[in-house]
């Protein structure tokens, strides 16, 4: 397929291979964060960390969407869920993360109607399809997927769908990246940025890195040699001592972004003053709501939400995994306690969870390095 | 005119390796014909499954390709 097939191909990613492996300093560890969840996903299961020479290590950041959902929201969607005539919708992903009750998933065996969507207009669809039950779409994701909640809102609101409301948890890249930067116990020398994040944001947004930090940062695809060369460019900025936003993702990515996507999303969205993140704890201006010409159609509102906060289990690491701190496998309960079947922190719940990527192909690799 | 079977009660298995729409990652379409009216596009996967997209955020018509996240084109 294009733009797919050519970004796979093993002669080339041997020649990036040995390009990145001739331009490091021996004896200088390099420390990359890749921000978003999809490229962890990718560089497992393309095998990119074995590509790579020994001193540059990955390190998975903030960017899986499941992952950052602190268990407060989840317990606070499952008590929505259990209101009656309610119909409750969210993505496959979010209905095994677990709460401090159980998960959307054990509310559903429980008996509350729960109903996996693939996308918003799906459930603004099961809305049409149910005028006289109330049907509540749970809203995750970054910046990639707020645009098509804000589109389905509007929708919504221009075909009078009453019975239709949304309780918002999307967050924004910039403020997490922000607190990591802040962060006294991580050292790092760049960051592989969010391919499709950027695709509605524009790479602009990330100019503070380079002007504030003093680190690198190039937007990078999802294809193995779009991984491979984003590190590459990465590198070659600190071998110049340059520092600067730079787009390998241009075939995608406008520098500008998506105006049209961040037009609705203003329309739509506010921000929160604060929103709490799994393992970062409260960020300022990291999170959305609805906009208060979107009022009547934001559940928290339709209904009294009741604010749960609870902590992350004592075992789970999930907080320093999401900040790189430590590696999946480094933690107490990877791959005996957490599993992808049976999850204990979110990272193990979605595919792009640094831990379920980890189990589901890294932990080969490391079993090699055992033997 | 979905493809999706969104009353299914399973959790997203449709690809072992990661969810088209439930992560953050998008992935490439190509539009088979648009209802202009409402901002709507069957759109079909390399693997042949084809959805509804809202493309009110590209321009595209019958034969481009664009970039799915959770059923609406972002680029």
């Amino acid at each position: 397929m294009k733009y797919v097939d050519e970004f796979r191909d093993a002669e080339l990613g041997r020649v990036l291979s040995g390009e990145i492996l001739s331009i490091v300093e021996p004896g200088r560890h390099y420390k990359i964060m890749e921000v978003c969840g999809g490229h962890t996903h990718s560089i497992y299961k393309y095998g990119l960390d074995d590509l790579l020479p020994t001193n540059v290590e990955l390190v998975h950041g903030p960017g899986c969407p499941v992952c950052v959902i602190p268990m407060g929201r989840v317990d606070d969607g499952i008590a929505l869920a259990h209101q009656p005539g309610v119909i409750f919708t969210c993505f496959g992903d979010m209905m095994r993360v677990p709460g401090a009750n159980g998960s959307l998933l054990d509310a559903k065996a429980a008996g509350a109607d729960i109903r996996m969507v693939y996308s918003p207009l799906d459930a603004l669809r099961i809305a049409k399809a149910n005028p006289d039950r109330e049907v509540v779409f749970f809203a995750i994701g970054f910046e990639t997927t707020a645009p098509s909640t804000a589109l389905t809102l509007k929708r919504a609101k221009a075909e009078g769908v009453t019975n239709f409301s949304c309780m918002c948890n999307h967050v924004t890249i910039v403020p997490p990246l922000r607190a990591l930067l802040d962060s006294p116990d991580l050292r790092l020398d760049g960051f592989v940025g969010p391919g499709h994040v950027s695709t509605v944001v524009g790479a602009r947004p990330f100019e503070f890195i380079p002007a504030d930090y003093g680190k690198p940062i190039v937007v990078s695809g999802f294809e193995p040699l779009d991984i491979l060369q984003g590190v590459l460019m990465i590198l070659r900025q600190l071998e110049e001592g340059r520092c600067e936003v730079e787009n390998q993702y241009k075939r995608v990515v406008p520098y500008e972004g998506n105006v049209r996507a961040l037009e609705v999303m203003a329309e739509v969205f506010e921000l929160r003053p604060h929103f709490e993140w799994r393992g970062l704890g409260f960020i300022s201006h990291s999170g959305l709501k609805l906009s208060e010409a979107y009022a009547d159609l934001d559940a928290e509102r339709r209904w009294t939400v009741p604010g749960i906060r609870v902590a992350d289990p004592k075992a789970c690491q999930c907080g320093e995994v999401l900040k790189g701190v430590i590696k999946p496998f480094e933690c107490k309960v990877f791959g005996t306690a957490c599993t992808p079947e049976r999850p204990i922190g979110t990272c193990m719940v979605s595919s792009e969870g640094a831990c379920a990527a980890y189990y589901n192909y890294g932990r080969f690799a490391r079993e090699r390095e055992v033997v | 005119m979905t493809a999706f079977d969104i009353s299914s009660d399973a959790v997203c298995g449709r690809d072992p390796h990661g969810c088209i729409t439930c992560g953050d990652e998008g992935i490439p379409m190509r539009v088979l014909a648009v209802d202009e009216e409402r901002a709507l596009a069957l759109c079909e996967t390399a693997g042949g499954e084809r959805s509804t997209v809202e493309i009110a955020l590209v321009d595209a018509g019958p034969g481009d390709e664009v970039l799915v996240h959770a059923g609406t084109a972002i680029a």
